[in-house]
């Protein structure tokens, strides 16, 4: 790829994403978008179905890539490298609609999220050496103790499949913690949720911040949601950012009460 | 040696179209197309040598026309009917199965289908007597076109333009096109899903038939003759844009040179024995490539 | 009366030992059918042939000739488990690992490349005979990592694709290989693989003289008198089978094994936790291939050499049928159901088409059985697919239950609650995939 070389990121942004663009076909889905990330913070993408907010998020963890711009994280160039690169350099995400290892357990769920972090190699495994071993030891010990801050410590042997929708869910965000994120990508994590337990989850999101020092990036189509968890909220419509700042601002730009809710009101 | 390329081309592209039409609606390799072709090409051994028709290369040119226009028609029609069983018996109930295990039932079909021929027709290669002429059409410079070759380049192309308007022009296909778009949408639409799909295997399924049918005028068949032919004309399929008919067609035609080329030509080719080398070679070759074909677009990634 | 106490007599006996059973501890529980097949396989070739030969539908149980052949599928089976039942991928072509691990042996082990006179630890070669004589464990080992290589060489282009464009280019290279080795007589007239004639002779296996006097290991396998040579070649490849399944073990419960599984499962999720899909997707293949190879060396040299005619696709849906028939990645099962399923191939068809034909049918009407054998395994894998897709004995995700953590302790203090959601109580769940509404 031949585009200018990126501008070195600021020092208080985890994550910068410059004029990045996406093109399907004749189709453009996000249109060269600015986009930051300081660090530790919580920040949200919402804006209604169909805005581009999944797409931006999927050129974010590597799963496109950007017809234009850069994706500046942790002061390396990450734009258009694989999903296992960036999540090595400490992107962890979930999916909107979960996909977990269905047939694995709730422990080899996040163990497998451990891939990154672990050394352990064929012969070393076929052999058993006594590093493999401890590492494997440690490894599951580790993977245990996610499993108990995600509240599925009762759960570990069992079936990802055959858990409950919301322990399915936390266990999307205790596998993706397990890649030991700097930066952790929520995709509609509240959706199929009620508000008791949408409550219930934003409030963990909080107490991630502040046990784990993280970043949190949310990505929500419903905007109530959002408000109170987050520092700042990104509104994206059409592909095009039409509004940034504060929850408070937000809930007062007339473009975003024009584009959003008034779309949201009507619809 | 193009001329006999265009042949062989044209019963591949019926086979390709076949592949084409399936994988362009389920996304499935329906690995027992190739062998309903064989068990079709049989069926019109039976239908023109011996009891049903008896044609032989004495019988009268109306005999002749009349008789095989009849098999085409009958070929087409059984070729129709097993497919869409196969499709009615296996596929449908696999519809939301991963798609690693409607590909391996299609493997495991593809040999039942094998072996219903071959309980049925035995070990021994069928063929029909010479009913078209193998007099010469022209000859130019050295170059011998016959008119068995001939006849079935004649006999292709009013198919391929039956299909066109088929697929293009009626509700029938406008459905499938639905269908293989989007079968949610298409359901809500109110098309019915399950219908159109078999419709498509039906369709793919005369076109095999009557691929087999002309096959019969020049070699002969054996119930394992499927799988060769039918991974070479999934190769056409393939290199022409899988899921695109035009491709298929092209494809098939330039798959047909390769190999007349390849088979034909004294000088520096590898000859007979690397043939099927060669075509999984190129198969491969675009696959890897470029595995949207010559004709094929780009999808955009999907979610 | 009597007969009632009797079997109740026998009922609490039979509970009692079940009790008793149960009281043994885990590791020794899973461990003992192990054992027991394991003492049975080995002691096989003493007791096969005093076993009937008119037993109902099956006759008798194989030949220990047979025996050896039905194993080497086993091990190709167990190969192929890697490839296909641990990370997914749907190899149609995995006879061409076991053509090139056949024709590495032919290559190494024969005096096919009479130009040139190598001699490395092989046995009873005589010191003149031309072409290159390595030992045969030797070659083995050379076997499973040319292989392993062409495995390789064969995924770095291919892995890149959607699953069922994989499997049909692993097909294409199923066909060109056996194409290539039947063709491969003038190579810009050189012979490299003695074309539809094969490699033949091929050297057997053995521990040379020092060995032999030393602890008494056999000189050579084919020197003496049957059934001593079936024997000796019968345990090898039941040695090689217990390795094969104690790598493949390993594998499955490392970090690689995992990684393999989770792409089975999600190949987008995968990536996104950090697995590199292309590395692994090759381990995978590079796997399969290395026991594919050792397999396929191993039964060249106890056929004493390598045919072209043995490669053809059908194999390679054989060995698939073993995998899906006994549940895709489930060890147990693969091993279960390709004993079956090669038992089947060489001498089961038979022997049931033919009691099927002397009691069951008129002798006007006799079935040639073994005749429509693919048409069976294309039953067994479309109806295995319709009606049991986990296979016969399902992969059972391990519970490590041994190294449990007493509850109670602080990192059972969940930090995350759902209050008044579908935690209803400590120790009970909701209903699978169900939300509850509070």
């Amino acid at each position: 790829m031949s585009e200018p070389a990126p501008t070195p990121a600021k020092n208080d942004d985890l994550l910068v994403a410059m004029s990045v663009r996406k093109e399907f076909g004749g189709l453009l889905a996000v249109n060269d978008l600015d986009f930051a990330i300081p660090q530790r913070a919580i920040v949200s993408l919402i804006g209604p179905n169909g805005a581009g907010k999944t797409t931006f998020f999927n050129m974010l963890t590597g799963l496109y890539k950007p017809t234009a711009g850069a994706v500046i994280f942790d002061g390396h160039d990450v734009t258009g490298k694989p999903p296992h690169t960036i999540t090595k350099a400490g992107i962890g995400r979930t999916f909107q609609n979960i996909r977990l290892f269905p047939q694995m357990t709730a422990l080899e769920n996040v163990l497998v999220g451990m891939h990154s972090r672990l050394k352990g190699g064929i012969l070393g495994s076929i052999f058993g050496t006594p590093r493999v071993r401890r590492e494997e030891r440690e490894a599951s010990e580790k993977a245990r103790e996610l499993l108990s801050f995600a509240g599925l410590r009762r759960v570990d042997h069992e079936l990802a499949e055959s858990l409950s929708y919301g322990d399915q869910r936390r266990l999307e965000v205790a596998r993706a913690l397990a890649t030991e994120p700097k930066l952790l990508l929520l995709d509609e994590p509240t959706a199929g949720m009620n508000p008791q337990e949408t409550v219930a989850f934003l409030d963990f999101v909080s107490k991630l911040r502040e046990q784990r020092t993280i970043a949190i990036l949310l990505i929500e189509h419903d905007m109530k949601v959002v408000m109170g968890a987050s520092e700042r909220v990104t509104v994206l419509d059409y592909g095009e950012k039409i509004a940034e700042g504060t929850p408070h601002e937000i809930q007062h730009d007339e473009r975003v009460i024009e584009a959003y809710l008034g779309k949201a009101a009507t619809g | 040696m193009a001329l006999i390329g265009l042949t062989t081309g044209a019963v591949y592209a019926l086979v390709a179209l076949g592949y084409t039409l399936v994988y362009g609606i389920l996304q499935l390799i329906n690995f027992a197309h190739g062998d309903v072709f064989a068990l079709s090409g049989l069926f019109a051994t039976t239908m023109i040598g011996g009891a049903v028709f008896g044609l032989t290369d004495t019988s009268t040119t109306l005999g002749v026309v009349g008789g095989l226009t009849a098999t085409f028609v009958i070929a087409a029609v059984f070729g129709a009917a097993v497919n869409s069983s196969i499709e009615f018996v296996a596929y449908r109930r696999l519809r939301s199965a991963p798609r690693l295990a409607v590909l391996i039932t299609a493997v495991g079909m593809s040999f039942i289908v094998q072996n219903i021929s071959l309980a049925i027709y035995d070990v021994n290669a069928r063929s029909i007597p010479p009913l078209i002429s193998g007099h010469t059409v022209f000859n130019i410079s050295g170059v011998v076109y016959t008119w068995d070759a001939f006849f079935v380049v004649l006999v292709t192309a009013p198919v391929l333009v039956l299909l066109t308007w088929l697929v293009k022009s009626t509700r029938q296909g406008k459905a499938m096109r639905a269908t293989s778009q989007d079968p949610e949408a298409a359901a809500i639409m109110g098309i019915n899903v399950n219908r159109t799909i078999s419709f498509t295997f039906a369709l793919a399924g005369a076109l095999a038939g009557i691929g087999a049918t002309l096959y019969l005028v020049e070699f002969n068949i054996r119930y394992d003759t499927g799988f060769t032919l039918g991974l070479i004309a999934f190769t056409a399929a393939v290199l022409g844009g899988i899921g695109n008919l035009t491709g298929a067609v092209l494809g098939a035609i330039l798959i047909g040179m390769i190999q007349a080329f390849n088979e034909g030509l004294s000088w520096n080719a590898p000859g007979t024995a690397w043939t099927k080398s060669i075509v999984f070679g190129i198969l491969i070759a675009i696959l890897v490539f470029r595995p949207e074909g010559l004709l094929g677009e780009r999808t955009p990634e999907g979610a | 009366m009597r007969g009632y106490r009797q079997r109740a007599v026998r009922a609490s006996r039979l509970s009692r030992v079940a009790e008793a059973w149960g009281t043994l501890p885990e590791r020794t529980r899973s461990l003992t059918p192990v054992v027991i097949v394991v003492a049975l396989a080995v002691t096989y070739p003493f007791y096969v042939d005093s076993v009937p030969t008119n037993l109902p539908v099956i006759k008798t149980v194989p030949p220990l000739h047979d025996a050896v052949t039905i194993l080497v599928f086993v091990m190709m089976g167990v190969g192929l488990n890697i490839v296909v039942g641990y990370a997914g991928l749907l190899d149609l072509g995995y006879v061409a690992f076991y053509a090139i691990g056949a024709y590495t042996a032919g290559w190494l082990a024969s005096g096919q490349f009479e130009q040139v006179k190598v001699h490395f630890g092989a046995v009873g070669i005589p010191s003149s005979a031309t072409g290159i004589h390595i030992s045969i464990w030797l070659v083995l080992l050379i076997a499973a990592v040319v292989t392993a290589v062409g495995g390789i060489l064969i995924g770095l282009p291919t892995l890149r694709l959607r699953g069922d464009y994989l499997a049909i280019v692993t097909l294409g290279f199923g066909e060109i290989i056996p194409q290539f080795v039947r063709n491969g007589d003038e190579l810009h007239g050189f012979d490299l693989t003695h074309g539809t004639f094969g490699i033949s002779p091929i050297d057997p296996p053995g521990f040379g003289h020092t060995l032999n006097s030393a602890i008494g290991l056999p000189v050579r396998y084919d020197e003496s008198f049957p059934p001593t040579p079936d024997r000796l070649f019968f345990w090898t490849i039941l040695a090689l089978i217990l390795l094969t399944l104690f790598c493949s073990m390993r594998l499955r419960d490392s970090r690689l094994g995992r990684a393999w599984i989770a792409i089975r499962e999600d190949e987008t999720a995968a990536g996104a936790m950090g697995i590199p899909l292309m590395r692994t997707k090759t381990w995978a293949y590079a796997g399969g291939a290395f026991f594919g190879g050792i397999a396929g060396a191993y039964i060249a040299t106890f056929n004493s050499g390598a045919f072209p005619t043995q490669f053809d696709f059908n194999i390679s849906v054989f060995l698939l049928c073993m995998v899906i028939l006994g549940g895709m990645g489930s060890l147990w099962g693969v091993v279960v159901a390709g004993t079956i399923l090669a038992w089947l191939n060489f001498d089961g068809l038979g022997n049931i088409g033919s009691w099927i034909n002397t009691t069951l049918l008129p002798s006007s009407h006799q079935i040639d059985v073994p005749k429509y054998s693919f048409g069976i395994y294309g039953i067994i894998i479309v109806l295995m697919m319709l009606f049991r897709p986990t296979g016969l004995i399902p992969e059972r995700r391990r519970k490590r239950e041994i190294e449990e953590a007493t509850h109670g302790g602080p990192l059972d203090q969940p930090l995350y609650e759902m209050r008044g959601a579908d935690e209803p109580g400590a120790g009970e769940r909701g209903e699978p995939g169900k939300v509850p509404r509070g």
